[in-house]
């Protein structure tokens, strides 16, 4: 095996694993081709590093390299030194192209999904008694109210839900309600969709400003009842 | 052949492969996207703004749009009659035209369609351009179409109950019905002299647009089915027309493959200097 054998296979092994091994790991994600990159560029200058840390290993990576470039008499090689020759300044032009050609993708949104809510409504505590009667209550205003979107199962996929972007929260997702106080439901569906921050842009939200038909009272049941109904718990601080 | 030669020749074998099998991977990645925007093609020809059935539609890609009752608002309904939308846009530099296609069973007096935009640069909900209560959002501008008048409204609204037609009326509209199919074409102006209230297209911007849909059929006691607040409706998309080809990446691509080509020149020769 030439000096410069273990480099190429060692940047095809890093290359495999970055792009295949990686997103295969439980938690794990496909990475973005820009990242991959960037660590095979690092891949890269550590290997150069190392093959030129002594004169000895220098020459071994190197006389290889310049005698494919412009030695004589490489025989069969001769015609993949051209095409290296002719594919190099191609590939400069394909990545420029690449670079520089104008997005066919609409402007990202960095939308938060769950922005912090105004002063007045952290820390309230549910003044309604979380008896089974209230729970039932709430889960019959729920039924009305919410179920259309929200759905009968509390997994956010009611009749109505289809059309909307981002999709009606999921409360049986640990994500949703199970991470949230009830203060912060309580703005959400006092306020809804017009409610939110402009860091809840772009305002996709169809949810209903609930404050202008239902008592806070009525409202303190539901979140009574979509927690129960969801089988999660409020965020408390313990 | 000396075993150096078969080495090298196997490594760049393999290092070619491994090259290309990067291109391949990070050409991909920009390929994955979603129907998250209608695309208005640019057309040399003239744009049929009054012909749903133009044949030249079929050159501009359509984008499904699913939707939803209106809930956000009383008065609600829990269930409509059209499930999707599919849009498509064609321009010519002056002219934007935008078919809007869905299924619906019956054809009815009462039966409409609307696009609806935001206009100017502040952010505005979908629902009419409801005001938020933390922010100042913008208006939008609504293009209306209703069967029975057979024409479009030009619109303006800044929340619910404040939708009002323009002085200034821009909008053309056609609609076809057949085969439980409404085809119906708006049309405008790529550009109006009233940018406070329309919505001003420049090619190649990506702006936000959102579609509206009333089955005009009436129940058993007369009443309509779908009136008023009481529709199908999207949240807000992207609308973007095409703008003229751009040749400039094939230059600066042309360019960079000359600096490259150059850079490989310089270093053979060194090298060879440097024997």
């Amino acid at each position: 095996m030439g000096a410069l054998g273990k480099p190429i296979i060692l940047m095809v092994a890093m290359y495999a694993f970055l792009k295949f091994g990686l997103p295969n790991i439980p938690g794990s994600a496909p990475l973005p081709s820009s990242l991959i990159f960037l660590y095979l560029l690092l891949t890269a200058g550590g290997i150069f590093m190392f093959e030129t840390v002594s004169g000895e290993s220098k020459d071994a990576f190197w006389n290889p390299i310049q005698r494919f470039l412009t030695g004589e008499n490489i025989g069969g090689l001769q015609a993949l030194r051209y095409g290296v020759f002719i594919l190099f300044p191609l590939l400069v032009g394909w990545q420029t192209y690449g670079s520089t050609a104008v997005s066919d993708l609409p402007p990202t949104e960095s939308r938060t999904i769950h922005p912090a809510p105004p002063g007045e409504y952290t820390g309230l505590s549910n003044p309604v008694p979380k008896t089974p009667d209230n729970i039932m209550q709430g889960k019959g205003f729920y039924a009305a109210y919410c179920s259309p979107c929200h759905g009968g199962n509390f997994d956010g996929k009611g009749p109505a839900a289809r059309g909307f972007i981002p999709a009606p929260a999921n409360f049986a997702d640990p994500t949703t309600i199970a991470m949230l106080q009830e203060s912060y439901l309580f703005w959400r569906i006092k306020k809804g969709g017009v409610g939110l921050p402009i860091e809840g842009a772009p305002w996709k939200s169809a949810m209903p400003r609930w404050e202008v038909e239902l008592p806070d009272e009525w409202i303190w049941k539901i979140i009574l009842g979509e927690y129960d109904g969801a089988h999660q718990s409020p965020r408390t601080w313990e | 052949m000396k075993p150096a030669n078969r080495i090298m020749k196997r490594v760049l074998r393999d290092g070619t492969a491994a090259i290309a099998a990067m291109i391949i991977g990070g050409a991909s990645l920009g390929y994955a996207q979603e129907s998250v925007s209608v695309r208005a093609t640019l057309l040399t020809g003239a744009v049929p703004v009054d012909d749903p059935s133009a044949a030249v539609w079929s050159s501009a890609p359509p984008a499904t749009f699913p939707m939803s009752p209106q809930v956000h608002w009383q008065n609600r309904i829990q269930e409509v009659t059209v499930k999707d939308v599919s849009v498509r846009a064609l321009h010519d530099g002056t002219q934007v035209a935008v078919l809007v296609e869905y299924a619906d069973p019956t054809q009815d007096p009462d039966d409409a369609a609307a696009l609806e935009f935001m206009v100017g640069d502040k952010k505005a909900h979908f629902a009419h351009g409801q005001p938020m209560l933390q922010v100042e959002g913008g208006p939008v501008n609504i293009w209306f179409w209703k069967n029975k008048t057979g024409k479009a409204i030009d619109m303006s609204a800044k929340g619910f109950g404040t939708l009002k037609p323009q002085e200034h009326q821009d909008v053309t509209a056609k609609g076809v019905y057949s085969n439980g199919t409404w085809k119906v074409v708006f049309s405008r102006k790529l550009l109006t002299g009233h940018a406070d209230e329309d919505v001003q297209i420049t090619a190649g911007q990506f702006m936000s647009i959102s579609f509206a849909v009333w089955d005009g059929r009436k129940d058993a006691v007369g009443e309509l089915v779908e009136k008023g607040s009481q529709k199908a409706v999207s949240s807000w998309w992207y609308f973007r027309a095409d703008a003229p080809p751009d040749y400039s990446g094939y230059m600066y691509a042309a360019i960079a493959a000359a600096l490259g080509l150059g850079f490989q020149f310089v270093l053979i020769r060194k090298l060879k200097k440097g024997q």
